[in-house]
């Protein structure tokens, strides 16, 4: 069954849920019951503990000076990168649900939708589709991204949303250690766009755990909101031309597609800590895809290797303390001027290996792969006019490495974009 | 002291220059040195095709995509790594004995088989003879025609050289078909793709949104529609305003008359009936816009349903054209296309075709016997032989007779009254006559 068919079983059992759950608690609400509608951050409705909703609007609206390719599509100076709706809430209390649409992606439109709830003490379940546990850039919200792109490791080595079931939770006091550890349908949507007309369906696995070593240690006061994780994943890997893309900032594939069979394996490791108003985060990623049988004459092909790697570090000047969402001190027309963040990251993403061959050497069923990269500079500036409005610049710089004869600009290429959001 | 270093110097310059020539191109081990003796046809060549088993069966089963998957084309000894294949073909597309095109560029970038860029494996799917297409391409050649050259040749395939048949394989029409032929590769080439339900013959079409499907670009393929299909439109124009009396006024800019009487007489000779005046409307060739001019040429592909009657009239659908129409109303063109036909009769006659037809089916027969996949029966096919060779050995009779039925003052006419390769005239200003045929 295609992929886009059992999102739709997915939204079609949330939504049930939900319905069934509001019209029965509703109905069986005591006259006494209060309903609540209010509108801090989010406009919402609350019958009492048994039925909560609130909707949240995601719109990020990008204007973009991308380098000229003439071998590659023209991308227009307008891009609406995430007009997003979400509903979500509480059943009964322990039940919570999130249903997620994006109106610019006609292919997948629907993002996260999920239930979950704590069945014991320090374990969460969640079922439907969302974030696998894998990639501490791709699972953070975009809203709460530090620049305007995903990484290249979140975006193209991370796995992204699939559809299957996770436990999480936190052991000891102050998450000392916090996992999260799920089985899958198949490997996420990052990485399986053009699988998505493959019958082939292997399941998938995934988990993470993290640490602040220093979270209840008092001489190191400055260390405990550092913490480090540790991340894997799994899977069968259907044979075909499903070796991982790579793109440039523009979206310009550069890593050439190669036959791959048998497993896909991911190991990441992750760092982030917020002294005050720093934010310094880095992740390192290595993916590692068999290829079994996929030799011109049938034999076994070594394996493929992707690597990703990225660095960044941020710095609140106007003085808020550096957390996932930023919530100016001083609303920008109520008193202030908003919150100001710059920022930088380091970032490189490569393929393949060795010396460069001769290029005949080199095809989608060789041995060796052709040694790609691009290692990405992204220098920027946030504005948080107030809770519901940022205003973001970045400056891009790469540096590809990519085959003489690509179609892509080889070495240092300029981008530039700003956007305009608006989140409630 | 200094001359030693210079000299070292220049040669390792002399290294560097060449290197990356030497790496993109074929990796011989082998004696060989030109693609020649592969498309000449004066052997039976084996082709290896080492390729994936998943993709061979891949290829078979997804045979109406154009789908390319990669390949090791290996050729006495020569081996083109990493090219890509694909199954071709429109009416002899199948899932039992595809067609193939090659392209060594696929993966590889700048890679050619000693300047083959790419090559067609043609099935014969039509024709049990498999010698249709090669020996009108032949009879083109001579005529002064530029047409891509052809051979026979044994495909074997995957780890275990599996023995896949006998298939044809062709020059493809290309910027390197148009150098070796033309001296020129800049201009706008088109392949032409009749549309089902279509019936075209140079019928007006004001819209260049008509033109897009129909002449697929394969040069300047990034260009805008106007630049591409205006040229083309304007061609149209003039074939359908050039007075029948005097084509060449009007359509002198566009058109070489005297060459495209050639290609129909050839053509009609060969009753070949899915060609430029076919049963359909146009179809099977290339249009040629030389660079930087509006002159344009029909360049012959696929002459598979040639040879089709002994008796087919050299007039046969001449009407459902509208330059082929107004050569035949018109006594001067009609007597010119007569002594064209003519011209190719005493070449036949002469016993060439009927001597070549022979030699290929000799050079063949083995092979086709042990064929796995062909559609035909060894009877079939040593009929369809025998049925070229006769019409090779008897054409010309019939289409002298046909000549004498209806203009008995052409056969009587000293003749050469067309010139071959009358288009080389026009491009460059001085006849060329080395493409005359020998009479």
């Amino acid at each position: 069954m295609p992929a886009r068919a059992n999102t739709w079983t997915v939204v079609r059992l949330v939504t049930v849920v939900v319905v069934l759950a509001a019209s029965l608690f509703a109905g069986a609400l005591p006259a006494s019951a209060q309903v609540k509608l209010t509108f801090d951050k989010h406009p919402a409705i609350d019958f009492g503990d048994v039925f909560t909703a609130s909707v949240r609007v995601k719109s990020q609206n990008d204007w973009r000076a991308f380098p000229s390719e003439p071998e590659s599509d023209q991308k227009n100076v307008f891009d609406p990168y995430r007009e997003r709706i979400a509903v979500e809430g509480r059943i009964l209390g322990r039940v919570l649900y999130h249903v997620e649409r994006e109106f610019h992606d006609t292919s997948s439109p629907w993002k996260n939708i999920y239930l979950e709830t704590r069945v014991l003490h320090g374990v969460h379940l969640q079922g439907g589709q969302f974030n696998m546990p894998f990639g501490l850039d791709q699972t953070t919200s975009l809203m709460d991204q530090d620049f305007n792109y995903h990484s290249l490791a979140g975006s193209f080595l991370a796995p992204g949303r699939g559809l299957g079931v996770m436990a999480y939770g936190d052991f000891f006091k102050k998450n000392l250690l916090a996992y999260e550890v799920g089985v899958f349908r198949q490997d996420g949507d990052n990485t399986r766009s053009a699988q998505l007309q493959d019958v082939h369906v292997a399941p998938a696995f995934a988990g993470r755990i993290v640490v602040k070593p220093f979270s209840k240690w008092q001489p190191l006061n400055f260390a405990r909101s550092m913490e480090t994780g540790f991340a894997f994943s799994d899977g069968e890997l259907p044979a075909g031309l499903y070796s991982l893309k790579g793109q440039t900032i523009a979206g310009d594939a550069f890593v050439q597609k190669v036959y791959v069979n048998g497993r896909r394996q991911r190991l990441g490791a992750q760092l982030q800590w917020r002294p005050g108003s720093i934010g310094v985060q880095a992740e390192a990623m290595r993916v590692r895809d068999t290829r079994l049988g996929q030799g011109i004459e049938d034999e076994d092909l070594p394996n493929l290797v992707e690597r990703a790697w990225y660095v960044s570090g941020t710095w609140l000047a106007t003085g808020e303390h550096k957390k996932d969402t930023i919530t100016p001190a001083r609303p920008f027309l109520n008193g202030g001027y908003g919150a100001i963040e710059l920022g930088a990251r380091l970032e490189r993403l490569s393929t393949g290996g060795g010396p460069a061959l001769n290029p005949a050497l080199y095809g989608p069923r060789s041995p060796d792969v052709f040694p790609t990269a691009d290692l990405v500079w992204t220098t920027g500036v946030n504005w948080y006019l107030n809770k519901f409005f940022e205003l973001s610049l970045n400056v891009i710089r790469e540096d590809r490495t990519l085959p003489r004869t690509a179609t892509l600009s080889s070495g240092p290429v300029w981008s530039r974009t700003f956007r305009v959001e608006f989140g409630l | 002291m200094r001359w030693p270093r210079i000299r070292s110097l220049v040669l390792m310059l002399a290294i560097a220059v060449c290197a990356p020539m030497v790496r993109v191109s074929a990796q011989s081990v082998g004696t060989v040195t030109s693609a020649d003796t592969l498309v000449d046809g004066s052997g039976l060549n084996d082709i290896w095709l080492h390729i994936n088993a998943r993709d061979w069966q891949d290829l078979h089963t997804n045979y109406q995509e154009g789908t390319y998957y990669p390949v090791d084309v290996e050729w006495q000894g020569v081996k083109i790594r990493n090219s890509g294949i694909r199954v071709r073909g429109n009416t002899t597309r199948n899932d039992h004995k595809p067609s193939f095109r090659i392209d060594f560029n696929r993966y590889v970038d700048g890679q050619d088989l000693f300047g083959l860029k790419a090559l067609v494996l043609n099935n014969s799917w039509h024709d049990p003879s498999m010698l249709h297409d090669d020996l009108s391409m032949q009879t083109f050649r001579k005529m002064g025609i530029p047409a891509p050259r052809q051979a026979h040749v044994r495909l074997y395939v995957g780890a275990a050289h599996e023995y896949a048949g006998v298939y044809v394989i062709s020059e493809e029409i290309s910027k390197t078909f148009l150098t070796a032929n033309f001296g020129e590769d800049n201009g706008y080439l088109y392949e032409f793709h009749r549309q089902d339900g279509d019936n075209y013959g140079f019928q007006e079409q004001p819209e260049l949104g008509w033109y897009i499907p129909r002449f697929g670009p394969k040069t300047h393929e990034t260009e805008s529609v106007a630049n591409l299909y205006t040229p083309v439109r304007n061609l149209v124009e003039a074939v359908n305003e050039a007075r029948q009396d005097n084509l060449e006024d009007r359509l002198g800019d566009y058109f070489d008359v005297r060459t495209f009487i050639t290609e129909l007489a050839v053509q009609n000779f060969l009753a070949q009936t899915d060609g430029l005046v076919g049963g359909v409307g146009m179809n099977n060739f290339y249009l040629y816009r030389f660079a930087g001019k509006k002159l344009s040429m029909l360049i012959p592909w696929d002459q598979d349903n040639s040879f089709s009657r002994m008796d087919m009239p050299p007039s046969d659908n001449m009407g459902t054209n509208v330059l082929a129409s107004k050569i035949w109303n018109e006594p001067k063109y009609r007597d010119a296309y007569l002594a064209r036909l003519l011209d190719i009769a005493d070449l036949v006659s002469s016993g060439w075709l009927e001597q070549e037809a022979a030699r290929e089916y000799e050079q063949i027969r083995a092979a086709v016997y042990e064929d796995p996949l062909t559609p035909y029966s060894r009877d079939e096919f040593d009929q369809a032989n025998a049925f070229v060779q006769q019409f090779a050995r008897e054409r010309g009779a019939v289409v002298r007779q046909y000549v004498a039925s209806i203009a008995p003052q052409v056969l009587n006419a000293g003749r050469l009254s067309v010139e071959s390769g009358a288009y080389r005239t026009r491009l460059n200003g001085t006849p060329q006559t080395q493409n005359l045929p020998r009479r």
